[in-house]
């Protein structure tokens, strides 16, 4: 199983749990409809692209409403701390919700309890409290963007709002040497997928990748596009690619899409996901290099 | 035995400090902010962060403008949320500005608006990583910049901050290039 858990911007949306579909512009999780919009609905529209177009199980996503006050995120957790061991997902992404250290804390000791550790992905706001616990080492894949990447290397600051502005002021050709520092401080999951004008496949402290092409500026005042390429790293990992391999694809998906939707600014990220499907019936045996799409997993 | 299986006392870390200049202030604002659902603690500042009396609250850095906010309307005297770290740099005031053409998209910290340079429409917001921002998102996109809802007065957390002061930079542009 690969669950998503994050939260909804639907302030009454109650904690909801279960396999993810869609249902015209909106996914569907239990009779709740959700938007794909900017946040955990992008990631998770994201993933179950992927997962449909490789024939695999949807999703499973823990989902409950939150603008900003807590209270939902604290349900995603609390449900996640008492039940991880039971539910044992294969993939655990992490993503939109209120930085709770001591809950990230205590859900780490509950996953550390499942058979098999699950494979851990984490972006947005449980990315800063993996990286503000000390966690970030036991994570698998972060997918940070350029400011965050210097969160990741500031060894002090506990929210991007709180970067050291040398830090923030490096621009994207500067990221090696964040790279580094982030790796030296153990603020990085084990694989980082850097999101920029060019995205930087890192593992393990070392650059095993860079993608540029095709170079789609206007991506990053699109709300949601960082989202999906985590939706996206994550599925392909569930689907048994190697992590670098699903960074590298991931990265090529989301920019070829943005191409395919001749975005402007002002464009909205439901307009580049629903071009993933041509995106992977036009490249994904090319890049990946395994064309049989069975139901099975990718080997 | 039935002790035994008593629920854990959930255990609190915040990272950050609301400083008051007196004790009863500081009580008054323990009870306010747990009312309203918030975790805080009472503690004890670091003489560093001493301000006033030697009692301040524990509370969740992130959600700093949310508890500011509920503070000032209850009329509680807060003199500070702060980092609990001692060393930690101020808030990031510098913001980064990119024209695309029709379009400019200002960053601040983590989060990023752009706006329709002929009609000062915005339409964009993205980064991020706290609840509230998917919310301002569907809130601010398709207003005007002077008439959208300030992040900083509907948002919770440090990423609604972020995002005023990019709203923020471009309301200058925009009333700039008027």
């Amino acid at each position: 199983m690969m669950l998503i858990a994050g939260t909804i911007p639907i302030k009454d949306l109650p904690l909801t749990i279960g396999k993810v579909g869609v249902e015209g512009e909106f996914l569907v999780v239990d009779g709740h409809h959700i938007p794909c919009a900017q946040g955990t609905g992008a990631m998770i529209s994201a993933a179950l692209a992927t997962t449909s177009y490789l024939k695999l199980e949807p999703p499973y996503v823990l989902v409950a409403g939150d603008i900003g006050e807590g209270k939902g995120s604290r349900e995603v957790y609390e449900y996640l701390i008492q039940r991880a061991a039971e539910l044992s997902p294969e993939v655990l992404a992490l993503h939109y919700c209120v930085p709770d250290m001591a809950l990230m804390r205590r859900l780490y000791q509950a996953v550390e309890g499942c058979a098999k550790k699950p494979l851990m992905v984490a972006d947005a706001a449980s990315m800063y409290v993996a990286k503000a616990t000390g966690l970030a080492t036991e994570f698998d894949i972060f997918t940070p963007d350029a400011t965050e990447m210097a969160f990741l290397a500031d060894p002090d600051a506990t929210h991007p709002a709180y970067i050291n502005r040398h830090l923030f002021d490096t621009d994207i050709t500067q990221t090696p040497k964040l790279l580094a520092a982030a790796y030296q401080n153990r603020s990085a999951a084990k694989l980082l997928l850097v999101k920029g004008a060019t995205d930087y496949i890192v593992r393990n402290g070392q650059i095993v990748a860079t993608v540029t092409e095709p170079d789609v500026p206007e991506l990053e005042a699109i709300g949601g596009t960082g989202d999906t390429i985590t939706g996206l790293v994550s599925a392909f990992v569930y689907a048994g690619l190697e992590l670098h391999e699903a960074a590298i694809i991931a990265a090529r998906t989301n920019r070829t899409a943005g191409k395919l939707a001749r975005v402007t600014p002002a464009t909205k990220v439901r307009q580049i996901t629903k071009h993933f499907p041509a995106v992977f019936k036009e490249h994904l045996c090319q890049w990946s290099g395994v064309c049989l799409y069975g139901r099975r997993k990718l080997e | 035995m039935a002790f035994l299986k008593r629920k854990q006392k959930a255990s609190f870390e915040g990272g950050g400090l609301a400083l008051f200049m007196d004790v009863q202030e500081a009580m008054k604002a323990e009870r306010v902010l747990k009312g309203a659902g918030y975790q805080v603690k009472l503690v004890a500042p670091p003489p560093e962060l001493r301000k006033g009396c030697d009692l301040a609250l524990e509370v969740n850095l992130v959600e700093k403008p949310g508890i500011e906010r509920l503070l000032d309307r209850k009329d509680i005297a807060c003199v500070s949320v702060t980092p609990l770290k001692v060393g930690i740099s101020e808030l990031l005031k510098v913001v980064k500005v990119t024209d695309f053409g029709d379009w400019v998209m200002v960053r601040a910290g983590n989060m990023k608006l752009t706006f329709d340079k002929a009609s000062g429409i915005i339409v964009n917001t993205s980064g991020g990583g706290c609840p509230d921002i998917p919310h301002l998102h569907s809130e601010l996109i398709g207003k005007h910049l002077i008439e959208a809802p300030r992040p900083r007065d509907v948002g919770f957390t440090l990423c609604a901050l972020m995002l005023d002061r990019a709203l923020d930079e471009c309301l200058t542009l925009w009333q700039g290039g008027r």
